[in-house]
């Protein structure tokens, strides 16, 4: 009995020992991808590093910040963007789910075609609306031309002025199959005795929409909006491509401004303050993910 | 995904057909630049650089993609890409099954901890500052050159998601069935090789193609980690590329078969596993 316990015991611990070993590649990845970079952050924050040599330079990076009029004008259409992007993503995204999740003729069909997007690399499809937007030879000028839309070619990425615009087309036809599906699941969740009842109370569509599918969903809503603005204010891959935060940084956030210093091949690198902008940068996201999840808190109250 | 009927109507015909139609546009808009650039990839240049609206070519051309390959070294990018989405796939597939087999089915210290720092740099994102730590230990261990460094950086920065994915998995199959096993003597890491990982097929299925299409779809990390190296350049960074080289306009027909060969293997994929697509996508974030 003793030496089964024993035995046991040594079955166990080696139990123990090829648990941490099968964790161990998991690991060793999250390490040198997330937790290294991120306390390697910290190291530069107060130092002049070209990539070659470091200078301590005390709060000069901080300093600097302070009177970087791109910096913080890439925070103001950081929330321009993310804004412009959520103001059409989620109602635009949510009334698809509705639709499709209804008996319409090929719904699934739909379903596939609008989530496509998310299968292709942003980068491509970014470069793809490009030629698209081009100003002479692009195809939706010469179809807006066709049309009778417009009478002189528009810069789509080109001119202040709309560039901002494009940009989000791009970002809601790429992301807003996502969010459909994400809505779709929710929908999917709700019993459909709910709507029997609701039927046969004589409740019409849009009745029941706002009475029922709304206060119903809207736990499920409220995952879906916290993972669409954290999304919205990190995005920066579509705007690299597209405009590179041109013109003028009309177009440039938070993380294209941050990739241009670490990595722009005009310039020479200024990694320590970029450092000090990362931090600032993730500091404000996480600002707004706690307002947000505190605003969402008091309309549960009121609700 | 069961349907049901979130909006109840009575539905009169004339409602039905127009959001139909509504629909159909909308259908319409999201193919609009996969086709426009499928079917201008067998354009010449010259119609290329003449614009137009028609997105069907006056006459097919094939010399795009001779060119492409050719000159443009699209064989290479092509190949770098498969080798870095098979890459992740594998190695996603490795680390991640045992990762949700062990923190579901094993208790030790520490275990919560570990797996909660997993979750939380899901959440913790600095943007591109941290691919230049990854970049400089890359260097010092003498693997900046070669795609090893792009996968092992790849899987790791996805695969948070797909442990969540394994672990809740894992959690909806019986524990007896381990149990049994242990008694007939298996090891902990055998019952996971000869019994758990055979029953995790449909999970895996669903890690393998979002990892797969994530290996596939990577474009900063790699464009960072090849800035001066062109042999090991994936196909999103090297058609990407062309547009900002100096001969960027001249080049419109091979970014346009390049993007082509880059999108289209994926667009085969997901027609015969969009299900899977989508719902491995839903799990991932809404359950969470």
């Amino acid at each position: 009995m003793k030496l089964f316990q024993k035995k046991h015991a040594s079955l166990e611990d080696e139990g123990k020992a090829s648990a941490w070993l099968m964790l161990l590649p998991s690991i060793f990845l999250l390490v040198i991808t997330s937790v290294y970079p991120f306390i390697w952050l910290f190291r530069y924050i107060c130092y002049d590093y070209n990539g070659y040599t470091a200078y301590f330079t005390g709060a000069h990076n901080f300093y600097h910040m302070l009177s970087d009029g791109i910096f913080w004008g890439s925070v103001v259409h950081t929330f321009e963007y993310a804004g412009l992007k959520l103001i059409f993503i989620i109602p635009v995204s949510f009334l698809l789910a509705a639709l499709l999740s209804q008996k319409i003729l090929g719904s699934s069909l739909f379903r596939a075609i609008y989530f496509m997007p998310t299968v292709i690399s942003t980068a491509v499809y970014s470069l793809i609306f490009g030629f698209i937007f081009a100003v002479f030879n692009g195809s939706l000028n010469s179809i807006l031309s066709l049309m009778g839309l417009i009478h002189s070619p528009v810069d789509w990425l080109g001119n202040p002025k709309i560039v901002m615009i494009s940009i989000i087309i791009v970002a809601l036809w790429g992301g807003l199959g996502n969010y459909m599906i994400l809505f779709i699941s929710g929908m999917g969740s709700i019993s459909t005795d709910v709507y029997e009842s609701s039927k046969i109370d004589g409740a019409n569509g849009i009745q029941t929409f706002f009475h029922i599918t709304l206060p119903m969903l809207s736990p499920v809503i409220k995952v879906i909006l916290m993972l669409a603005i954290t999304t919205a204010f990190k995005d920066y891959e579509s705007i690299l491509v597209l405009t590179n935060g041109g013109p003028n940084n009309r177009s440039q956030v938070m993380f294209t401004y941050i990739y241009q210093l670490i990595f722009s091949s005009n310039v020479t690198p200024q990694i320590g303050y970029a450092t000090m902008l990362s931090v600032v940068a993730a500091l404000i996201i996480g600002v707004v993910t706690v307002a947000y999840l505190i605003l969402a808190r008091k309309l549960d109250d009121v609700m | 995904m069961n349907r049901s009927h979130v909006i109840y109507s009575k539905g009169t015909k004339t409602a039905r057909i127009f959001i139909f139609l509504l629909l159909l546009i909308i259908a319409a808009i999201m193919v609009y630049p996969v086709v426009y650039i499928v079917l201008g990839s067998f354009k010449e240049n010259m119609e290329l650089l003449q614009g137009g609206a028609n997105p069907i070519p006056t006459h097919f051309v094939f010399q795009n993609y001779v060119q492409a390959w050719k000159q443009a070294n699209f064989a290479v990018y092509t190949q770098n890409s498969v080798l870095i989405a098979l890459g992740v796939m594998v190695l996603t597939l490795f680390c991640t099954s045992m990762a949700g087999y062990v923190f579901d089915r094993k208790k030790f210290r520490g275990k919560e901890f570990v797996y909660n720092l997993f979750i939380a740099f899901m959440f913790v994102n600095v943007g591109s500052i941290a691919l230049r730590p990854m970049f400089e230990l890359a260097v010092k261990v003498h693997m900046n050159q070669s795609l090893v460094s792009i996968i092992l950086i790849a899987t790791g920065t996805g695969q948070a998601m797909y442990i969540f994915l394994v672990r809740g998995f894992m959690s909806s199959i019986p524990k007896e069935v381990d149990e049994a096993a242990k008694i007939d003597g298996c090891s902990f890491f055998g019952i996971y090789w000869h019994i758990v990982f055979p029953m995790l097929k449909p999970i895996l299925a669903t890690v393998a193609l979002l990892s797969f299409r994530g290996g596939w779809s990577e474009y900063i990390m790699p464009l960072v980690f090849t800035m001066s190296n062109d042999a090991l350049r994936p196909l999103t960074v090297g058609v990407v590329m062309l547009k900002n080289s100096g001969n960027g306009a001249a080049a419109w027909n091979i970014m346009f078969a390049g993007a082509t060969i880059s999108i289209i293997p994926i667009i085969i994929v997901y027609t015969f596993t969009s299900k899977h697509f989508m719902e491995g996508m839903t799990s991932g974030a809404v359950k969470g």
